[in-house]
């Protein structure tokens, strides 16, 4: 192919992309401008992508229609306490699948895919009945617990510690290491790219998780964010548009700041699986 | 509701199962309490042992959820034996869900809100109390024409709470303009001849239209009634919407659509309606069908002379009523049953119900309220707000029947099959009685 041919055909890629991810970007940039509208101006036709007057106070009205402190320090709870149970029973599991020969050990990991097939929605209601019984519902527990084992976080894990050298850790056996920390110090520090992916999926997925802390709590002190936004929504028509994307402007906020954080890694992730 | 019964009691039985098994992990207070209650006469003894304390899950956000926070605030205060702790548990659907999550694991609230149509489900599967013993005939205070949904195999089992109907709107600037009644079309063939003239075209493309409507069950169910019908058979457990009455609705809409007289909302569920309140706003179409829980919002929004009618009637006036009502449950205690009620009984009084329709926009649920100077002296100021009220005399209840939940549902997808133009009136209408009748069976 000559030159020119080259250029074009770069030129079609790059347009291309930048269609793909306008397509994805637009909805975030119409919640972010219409969090700034004043709600005569969300509600006009044809519709303007950036705000003409711009309303800061939506911001305050979200924060201050609840204890919104609140909810973020227990929505940081959550999704931290449920982060570092997943890698303290991820971790074990994952080397245990990844590194033994033990009877049943197919059977077993074929149980944990197929767990990761089951919708949450599926058997909640088993699990609040066992939480209810030992006094938890209404707890930050009951937020916590269920998801101290991550399904898919031990597959993940052990494909990646499958991928490990073996000479590496006879290496390691030679000099005498332990198992404990042959897993913590060679094989955790080796897979720490897809340990950050898995840790930024499972942290976006716990703290925007509307339907189980909805279930689960009863109570502003042991809520959420992502309820106190969508108590922010009226049933029965006339919803504050602007007030609600304000409140998820203030929820996805730290998920950025986590990703961009956590970006290098992420990408470090992928080129790793591939190879 | 395939089988809601079954399923709650399997899980009751499970309930108990591990309440047994894990007394010693510490169950809470109110399972021991509940347990005991049948043996015992708790009444007597909990007057002297503090204020009994209740539950009441509420499922609306926004400045009306603030306003219900307020007034169980308001009644804490003015009802020293009795504490009521308010908690906001999502929309209708998902209070509905947790709500009987919560029968199951024996945490449930004492008293609830539960969508109008739900009701049947929630007391076919004995999950409410029978509320006539405590009520004792101070039912009658309530509007008539919003205690169809109250009763289930007729035991009373709810009290309106927050109420709506359909209404028609319409932008009276528009009407005028086009010479037109600005009191709104009475009747479907003055919905169409109004829909004619307030329509207006550029070319090939239609840049106003007269009416719009999400095409949502519960209008359809109005059309229905105001072609004397019916969506089920006096037991409940038939679909009889295949029929003339039933297809009436369907064709007068796709008429209107394929005239160019009507605009089907794109949309699903909800997003539709917001489509259509926001056409209307940018008088994109002249006249709508929704809800009087918008009457507020599009109040303040319309910058135009926006006025309120009865739906127009075919054979006769008809609407159904919306919102929800408030219900016990019939797993508490005794004691809590009897706070219960009197919170109830507040809540929906007529000191109440008159600032909390005039915050919220839902109509006043009892008789009393509607004559009251501060109701009459606020439709004076705005009239809109009292038609509702008036066309509660042609208000039909919202079909009764366990699964009707998921027969709405049924219904919705073939009218819109029908509206898109993907199946004929009469295979939509077939399609739907079929798969009905096989959910009505079970």
């Amino acid at each position: 192919m000559n030159r020119v041919g080259a250029t074009s055909l770069k030129t079609v890629e790059w347009i291309g992309l930048l269609i793909v991810g306008f397509l994805f970007v637009f909805p975030f940039l119409w919640m972010a401008s219409t969090a700034f509208k004043t709600m005569s101006e969300v509600r006009q036709f044809p519709p303007t992508l950036f705000p003409e007057t711009w309303d800061l106070s939506n911001f305050a009205h979200a924060w201050q229609s609840g204890p919104f402190l609140t909810y973020t320090w227990n929505s940081i709870l959550v999704a931290v306490g449920i982060l570092v149970l997943q890698f303290l029973t991820a971790v074990p599991a994952a080397y245990a699948f990844a590194r033994y020969k033990f009877p049943g050990r197919n059977l077993l990991f074929g149980l944990v895919l197929i767990v990761l097939m089951i919708p949450g929605q599926v058997i909640f209601l088993p699990i609040y009945v066992q939480l209810s019984g030992w006094g938890l519902v209404n707890t930050l527990w009951s937020l916590i617990l269920p998801y101290a084992a991550s399904a898919f976080g031990i597959f993940l894990l052990r494909q990646a510690f499958m991928q490990v050298p073996d000479e590496v850790i006879e290496a390691a056996r030679l000099d005498d290491a332990s198992e404990w920390k042959i897993m913590w110090t060679i094989m955790v520090p080796m897979a720490k790219p897809v340990l950050v992916t898995f840790g930024l999926f499972s942290f976006i997925y716990h703290w925007n998780d509307y339907f189980w802390p909805l279930i689960m709590t009863n109570s502003d002190e042991v809520r959420t964010l992502p309820i106190g936004i969508s108590s922010l929504h009226m049933s029965d028509g006339g919803t504050l548009w602007n007030v609600m994307m304000a409140g998820n402007m203030i929820l996805i906020l730290p998920i950025l700041v986590v990703f961009f954080v956590a970006q290098r890694h992420i990408i470090k992730a992928f080129v790793y699986q591939s190879k | 509701m395939l089988s809601m019964k079954k399923t709650g009691t399997i899980l009751c039985a499970l309930a108990i199962g591990l309440s047994g098994v894990l007394a010693g992990c510490g169950s809470t207070p109110k399972e021991q309490s509940a347990g005991t209650s049948s043996s015992s006469a708790p009444a007597a003894t909990t007057t002297n042992s503090g204020p009994v304390t209740i539950d009441f899950w509420y499922a609306l956000g926004g400045v009306r959820g603030k306003k219900i926070e307020e007034m169980v605030k308001q009644f804490n205060e003015t009802h020293k034996d009795i504490i009521v702790k308010p908690s906001y548990q999502g929309a209708y659907q998902e209070n509905h869900s947790k709500v009987l999550a919560s029968v199951a694991a024996g945490n449930n609230p004492d008293v609830t809100m539960v969508e109008i149509a739900s009701i049947a489900a929630f007391a076919d599967a004995k999950v409410l109390e029978d509320l006539t013993p405590y009520s004792q005939g101070d039912e009658k205070k309530y509007i008539p024409g919003l205690m169809k949904n109250s009763y289930w195999k007729d035991k009373l089992y709810a009290v309106p709470f927050n109420r709506s109907t359909p209404l028609l709107y319409i932008n009276r600037d528009m009407l005028k303009e086009a010479g037109l009644d600005p009191n709104g079309p009475k009747s479907w063939d003055e919905l169409v001849s109004f829909s004619q003239k307030l329509s207006k075209k550029e070319g090939d493309k239609i840049t106003r239209y007269g009416f719009s409507t999400p095409v949502d069950i519960w209008f359809y169910e109005a059309l229905v009634f105001q072609g004397g019908g019916s969506i089920l058979s006096e037991d409940g457990k038939e679909l009889t919407i295949n029929n003339e009455a039933g297809k009436a609705p369907l064709e007068l809409w796709s008429k209107m659509v394929k005239e160019g007289l009507m605009k089907n909302p794109p949309g699903e569920n909800y997003n539709a309606w917001d489509v259509t309140e926001q056409d209307f706003l940018n008088q994109k179409v002249g006249m709508i069908f929704t809800t009087t829980g918008s009457l507020t919002e599009l109040n303040k929004n319309a910058k135009f002379d926006m006025g309120a009618a009865f739906l127009p009637a075919n054979k006769n006036f008809g609407t159904p009523t919306g919102g929800a009502n408030l219900v016990m449950l019939s797993k508490s205690t005794d004691a809590e049953k009897k706070a219960s009620w009197e919170f109830m009984k507040w809540m929906t009084d007529t000191e109440q119900t008159v600032p909390w329709s005039i915050a919220s926009g839902y109509m006043p649920v009892t008789t009393a309220a509607v004559d009251s100077p501060e109701m009459k002296a606020f439709y004076e100021k705005q009239p809109n707000f009292k038609v509702a009220v008036d066309q509660l005399q042609y208000g039909y209840p919202r079909p009764m029947a366990p699964g009707y939940k998921e027969l709405q549902d049924i219904i919705q997808k073939e009218l819109q099959r029908s509206m898109l133009g993907q199946a004929s009136v009469d295979e939509a209408l077939q399609a739907a009685t079929d798969k009905g009748s096989k959910l009505l069976k079970k």
